[in-house]
């Protein structure tokens, strides 16, 4: 039973809640509805529909090439961060290798420190080591920041899973390494797709650590809009950014399918 | 499974190896970059430089200032939202739907939702017509390219980090208390303030961190949202990388820039350990 105050406090926050909800919503909403406009400027509520500011950007082809530079980096990176998550996460959790909570702090890094000092230490980097504002120090820099996200994950799930299946399987007679692509690998499956799902996007999304070694050849679509928006805002940059974020629809919806928003969003222990 | 000692190195050889080479040496370059000159002679005349005249620790001073600002606002909004969705909403469908529409933002980049609050903000935009059609002024208001309008843009970024770290947090509370505590006679307002609040400090103090040290180095939201008029120590960094090409104060800017972070929040931990209440959330 509420009473009458508690009854108030209850659609207070009810309604400060689904403001807030909304503050969170209505950016991006605007952003998709003004990519329709039939005016040659920005303007809200849009005028008429149309599709042409999407046939623009689709029709310049820097757009896509820096799409297909944002994807390509992302899976890449991804896929690196997997090759180097897994085993790290092994050791961690598996062994009493002396220095494992060290290794673990170093991997967990990028996450705290500003990535704009990633990004120019890169640059600085990459600089005195002749690879600077390359395809590999977009990549190498990109690995740095999305390995923390699927290193979390992965040791977030071997810690919970339940480890007398992986000492049936050894005593059952398979290697260690049949081992781990026959019990422990399916079991974390669930939490490496959330992690790998998380890396893709940060990696797609980034814009601080990519502008220091992007050039006008080699820019991701992120940096790209950054540009253009300091210069001149139309509907046709309305069109890209909208692009981007039916892409983070997508996102989420495959992130809820297959693993469920609300585990990914607040793991309960 | 235990994995015996030698092929655990084996394992961990290669990743850190990776993480030694593009992370801890190239932070290890600009360490040692920032006590240099140009010509490679040691010094400190880069930290010198930042503390010569008024200029960068008033640079730093509105960037901490901002912050800090967004950082409170970000927790005024985020967690009554994750309060909500742990502690209210009942259907797993609805619980979905908020974090879907928690999580949308994040998976946007900093510019484009950037870009969003630009189109609202501006002298036609949403927030000024809904302003003067209300008839709260006469007049579009400057609210675009100001302080107010980068604490926005913040805000907005930071508020799903600040919900997401509150509601782990929230969740990993024990039911039976809060109930115990209403059993006893407590009205709601009182149980969350004695009971339900108090636990979930540690997420409040995790999420604060995390959303300070991100509103700390943002540079796209700042360079949009202020137009160029006002400067945030990101945008600083990045000039002296980008258009200046003097790595060396650069890197002073970014190792200051760290410390001074660092330092606030050794400060924060340290004002929240001396309350009752707080050592524990210090502590986990």
């Amino acid at each position: 039973m509420m009473t009458f105050p508690e009854r108030i406090g209850r659609f207070l926050l009810l309604a400060f809640v689904w403001a807030g909800l909304a503050f969170l919503t209505i950016p991006l909403a605007i952003i998709v509805a003004v990519s329709f406009t039939e005016t040659e400027y920005l303007t809200f509520p849009p005028q008429g529909f149309t599709l042409r500011w999407y046939e623009q950007f689709l029709a310049d082809t820097s757009y896509l090439d820096s799409i297909g530079l944002s994807a390509s980096i992302a899976v890449a990176s991804t896929v690196i961060a997997i090759l180097i998550g897994i085993p790290a996460a092994l050791a961690i959790t598996r062994s009493q290798l002396p220095g494992m909570k060290l290794v673990n702090t170093i991997f967990l890094a990028p996450l705290i420190l500003p990535t704009i000092v990633i990004g120019a230490a890169l640059l600085q980097y990459a600089s005195m080591l002749g690879f600077a504002r390359s395809y590999t120090a977009l990549l190498v820099g990109h690995v740095v920041i999305v390995v923390p996200y699927i290193l979390r994950t992965v040791l977030a799930s071997l810690a919970r899973f339940d480890q007398t299946l992986e000492e049936a399987s050894l005593d059952l007679g398979a290697s260690p390494v049949s081992t781990f692509f026959l019990v422990t690998l399916p079991i974390i499956k669930p939490g490496l797709v959330a992690g790998a799902l998380f890396a893709l996007i940060i990696s797609w999304i980034n814009v601080e650590l990519s502008i220091f070694n992007a050039t006008a050849a080699l820019m991701p679509i992120p940096v790209k809009i950054f540009n253009y928006v300091q210069y001149a805002i139309d509907p046709m940059v309305a069109a890209i950014s909208a692009g981007t974020i039916y892409v983070a629809i997508v996102a989420v919806v495959l992130l809820d399918v297959f693993v469920g928003i609300d585990r990914v969003a607040a793991p309960s222990k | 499974m235990r994995i015996r000692n030698g092929w655990a190195a084996l394992l961990v050889g290669v990743p850190l190896a990776f993480m030694a080479a593009f992370f801890l040496v190239p932070f290890f370059v600009v360490v040692m970059a920032s006590f240099q000159t140009k010509d490679g002679a040691w010094s400190l005349a880069n930290y010198a430089r930042i503390l010569g005249d008024s200029y960068y620790p008033s640079i730093l001073y509105v960037t901490f200032k901002l912050s800090l600002i967004a950082t409170l606002v970000s927790f005024v909004i985020g967690y009554p939202i994750a309060y909500y969705i742990v502690n209210v909403v009942r259907s797993r469908m609805a619980r979905r739907i908020c974090y879907i529409l928690v999580i949308m933002p994040l998976f946007t980049s900093n510019i484009v939702r950037s870009f969003g609050w630009m189109i609202l903000l501006g002298r036609q935009g949403l927030v000024n017509t809904t302003l003067m059609t209300l008839g709260l002024t006469d007049r579009p208001m400057p609210i675009l390219f100001t302080e107010l309008s980068i604490i926005i843009g913040l805000t907005y970024i930071l508020v799903p980090f600040m919900v997401l770290t509150v509601a782990g947090v929230l969740q990993t509370i024990d039911k039976s208390l809060v109930e115990a505590a209403l059993d006893l006679g407590a009205n709601r307002f009182v149980t969350f303030a004695k009971v339900t609040f108090p636990l979930s400090l540690p997420g409040v103090v995790a999420g604060s961190l995390i959303v300070f040290t991100l509103a700390v180095s943002a540079y796209v939201v700042p360079s949009i949202m202020s137009g160029g008029r006002t400067v945030v120590m990101a945008m600083s960094i990045f000039e002296q990388y980008g258009s200046l090409f003097d790595f060396n104060f650069g890197a002073a800017l970014a190792v200051g820039l760290l410390v001074v972070t660092l330092v606030l929040i050794a400060l924060y931990l340290f004002f929240i350990e001396r309350q009752p209440a707080g050592r524990q959330a210090v502590r986990s």
